[in-house]
């Protein structure tokens, strides 16, 4: 039987490290998976999964690594769940892309880091518009409406933005050579 | 070393990226994506890079919350006018938007019932609280044509429409515009930029971020070029001034016109814009209603702090917190005479503004580590545990209030289920399975319920709760708000006097005895901003005195 201050520590432990890296680990997962919703059901397990064993957990190694090898299984199990006729990746190709995604967390820092100068250094409409896009709650459907525009032209300006802020990020981190 | 570029892929792989992004992706293009994606890693490296933008934003657009100026990011602010004061959200409204955005963000709450249980989505789908652009600031004497057009403080608003009979209210939109209204009126909410209002009278404040606020009437367009004007509509025709600052009004089919400082116009559906005089009509008063609603305030905190200083004073009260010291590590027991050991260490759990905002602070337990440890040695003949709290959601299937660490003889649980009953419970003896229970880990103790006395649309209220564990008239009683909703009897199985605490918890539960997070993790999604533990029963009548005493407001 752990003691109570181990105990204390282990859900201290278990509590700061979570926190500090579900934004990261909820990127990875959302990589893997076609929808927030099941990004979000997958970072639930994972959370469940990880607090479990958190004690196999080695300090001395990366917990965001570790974290994402439990999420990788997750996800894993969850698509095997999961009605036939989504659009979820192939086992093959979730598996090839997670593990390919593990190696990358440090890109996928850089890269946050540049989109925000990229936005930074749109126009205030653009950067409204996808602010707005991308606040929780908001329908496109209902943002197109009452921009008086459909929503198929909707997702063109969106798409547009989008592409748009990917090649000022691919710009800013390129190394040169 | 970068090499795969999103921009650089084939044409047809970024359509398809972006379909599956957007969730319009045929099943046809699905698997080509798919099988082109098996061979090329470079196409796999880019649709990281583009999924992780994708997560990116919608982190980044979650900030547009800001708690502080430097939460909101350098990227919010205008360029072009570094100078101008940004729009700040006020303190009072950030943590119901905060929370909404949480849930939707983290999906541990509302979207994780949504999947998980039918009745609780369809509560949280008709109540406005879940989504929302706009939040109801103040509300000064109100009055309701009928229930549903009900709205309290605190509520968010989404694309619905706001009908109130009297009073005033005042609606802070996310962009930062910020409208009062007086009743009679009807105003339909579009979106954090647009509203209209069908009748009745606004008072439209736009700052800077915000500008380019509409509003319509039912045959104009009204857009906020920066600060301050006045509505009215009447039976469709509208009156249109500027308090201060610039708008722009397209009348019909007509030629825009732009109004500065002291212009008016009529609004008529059937003729031409027309100039008016100003000063003609009143519009509702912000600082006005500001004051009083803030006289108000301070004369029930007022109030409130004589009661603080009855309870400290309160013999039978064996630990009162109040949450509003300058240190945010520890919180002080205020009851007299003085027990620095039973003051309380807060984990995790955040200040935030409480009952009287601006004047007395509270502490949020949003965080599935929040809580407050205590450690209150002794034996006790009866609990009364009373608080006000201000429920977000209940997320967890347990939702703690208090409770005792090793749940052993005669120590208590108080939290309410997410069937919003509140709950209490005590020990009898751990060593012994509970008869009454086909969970063969359950030991001998009874968990006395109230009625269900909160759902989603209580989200963002404070409340204030009670229970007493009474052996000597062997009762278990609940109260809301000073009421009592049940009361009910301890049999002779269940029968336990020598009542402990130890050491337990405000908000959360320490020493889970399953690892399990469903039954583990208890916190309370929600404030709490006084916290009363008596070693006594209180009366009917004690408890209904607590919660008029302490109350914040006069209605």
């Amino acid at each position: 039987m752990p003691t109570e201050t181990e105990e204390d520590d282990r859900y201290e432990g278990f509590v700061a490290s979570f926190t500090k890296y579900e934004p990261d680990l909820r990127r990875f997962i959302r990589s893997l998976l076609p929808t927030w919703t099941d990004t979000d059901e997958v970072l639930q397990q994972t959370a469940i999964v990880i607090w479990k064993k958190f004690d196999q957990y080695d300090p001395e190694t990366h917990f965001m690594k570790w974290a994402c090898v439990i999420a990788r299984f997750e996800a894993l199990a969850y698509r095997r769940k999961m009605a036939r006729d989504r659009h979820v990746f192939r086992e093959d190709i979730l598996e090839i892309m997670a593990d390919e995604g593990i190696d990358e967390l440090d890109s996928r820092k850089i890269e946050h880091e540049a989109l925000e100068t990229c936005l930074r250094e749109m126009t205030e409409k653009h950067r409204k518009f996808l602010i707005l896009a991308y606040t929780p709650g908001i329908k496109v459907k209902e943002m197109a409406e009452e921009a008086g525009t459909s929503a198929a032209s909707y997702y063109m300006r969106l798409k547009r933005l989008r592409r748009k802020l990917m090649e000022c990020v691919e710009t800013k981190t390129q190394v040169p050579g | 070393m970068k090499s795969s570029k999103f921009s650089q892929l084939p044409k047809d792989e970024q359509d398809w990226i972006d379909a599956y992004l957007d969730g319009t992706i045929s099943d046809g293009d699905f698997d080509q994506l798919q099988d082109r994606m098996m061979e090329s890693p470079e196409l796999r490296e880019a649709m990281r890079s583009y999924l992780s933008l994708d997560h990116s934003l919608l982190q980044l657009s979650d900030a547009i919350v800001p708690e502080t100026e430097s939460a909101t990011g350098p990227w919010l602010q205008t360029e072009s006018a570094p100078s101008e004061k940004i729009a700040r959200f006020p303190k009072s409204f950030i943590p119901i938007a905060a929370a909404a955005t949480i849930a939707f963000l983290t999906g541990s709450a509302l979207m994780y019932w949504n999947q998980r249980n039918g009745e609780i989505a369809d509560t949280a789908k008709e109540t406005p609280s879940a989504n929302g652009f706009a939040v109801i600031q103040n509300l000064f004497d109100p009055s309701w044509e009928k229930p549903a057009n009900i709205r309290r403080e605190g509520d968010m608003l989404g694309a619905e429409v706001f009908t109130l009979a009297s009073g005033t209210a005042q609606i802070q939109f996310f962009s930062g515009a910020i409208m009062t209204v007086e009743g009679p009126s009807q105003i339909e909410l579009k979106s954090a930029w647009e509203a209209s209002c069908r009748e009745g009278a606004v008072r439209m404040k736009v700052p800077p971020a915000a500008r380019g606020f509409k509003l319509q009437t039912p045959s104009s367009e009204i857009i906020d070029l920066g600060t301050e004007f006045g509505l009215v509509v009447r039976d469709g025709t509208g009156h249109v001034e500027v308090i201060d600052g610039e708008i722009s009004v397209r009348h019909r089919g007509e030629e825009e016109k732009i109004l500065k400082q002291s212009d008016a116009l009529n609004l008529d559906p059937n003729s031409a814009a027309t100039v008016s005089q100003s000063g003609q009509v009143t519009f509702p008063d912000l600082s006005r209603f500001g004051s009083r609603s803030a006289e108000e305030l301070t004369s029930s905190f007022q109030r409130w702090e004589r009661h603080r200083d009855v309870t400290a004073q309160d013999p039978r009260v064996l630990a009162y917190y109040t949450f509003d010291g300058p240190n945010h590590t520890i919180v002080p027991n205020l009851s007299e005479p003085r027990k620095p050991d039973f003051d309380g260490t807060v984990i995790l759990a955040e200040p935030v503004s409480g009952r009287w905002p601006g004047m007395k602070s509270a502490l949020e337990f949003r965080r599935p580590g929040a809580r407050v440890r205590v450690n209150i040695p002794g034996t006790f003949s009866a609990f009364t545990f009373a608080c006000w709290t201000r429920i977000d959601s209940l997320d967890r299937r347990y939702n703690a209030l208090f409770m005792g660490d090793g749940y052993e003889r005669g120590e208590p649980h108080w939290q309410i289920r997410d069937d919003g009953k509140m709950m209490l419970s005590v020990m009898v003896d751990e060593s012994q399975p509970n008869p009454r229970s086909t969970d063969p880990q359950s030991r001998l103790h009874k968990v006395y319920f109230s009625p269900p006395m909160w759902d989603m649309s209580m989200s963002g209220q404070w409340l204030h709760l009670a229970s007493v564990f009474d052996p000597a008239s062997r009762t278990v009683s609940h109260y809301v708000n000073g009421e009592k909703v049940s009361s009910q009897e301890i049999e002779s199985l269940f029968f336990v006097d020598q009542l402990r605490i130890g050491n337990g918890e405000i908000g959360n539960w320490g020493e889970p005895f399953r690892k399990d997070p469903n039954f583990a993790i208890r916190h309370l999604n929600g404030r709490l901003d006084e916290f009363t533990i008596y070693q006594s029963a209180l009366t009917d009548n004690e408890i209904a005195n607590l919660y008029h005493r302490s109350r914040s407001d006069l209605k």
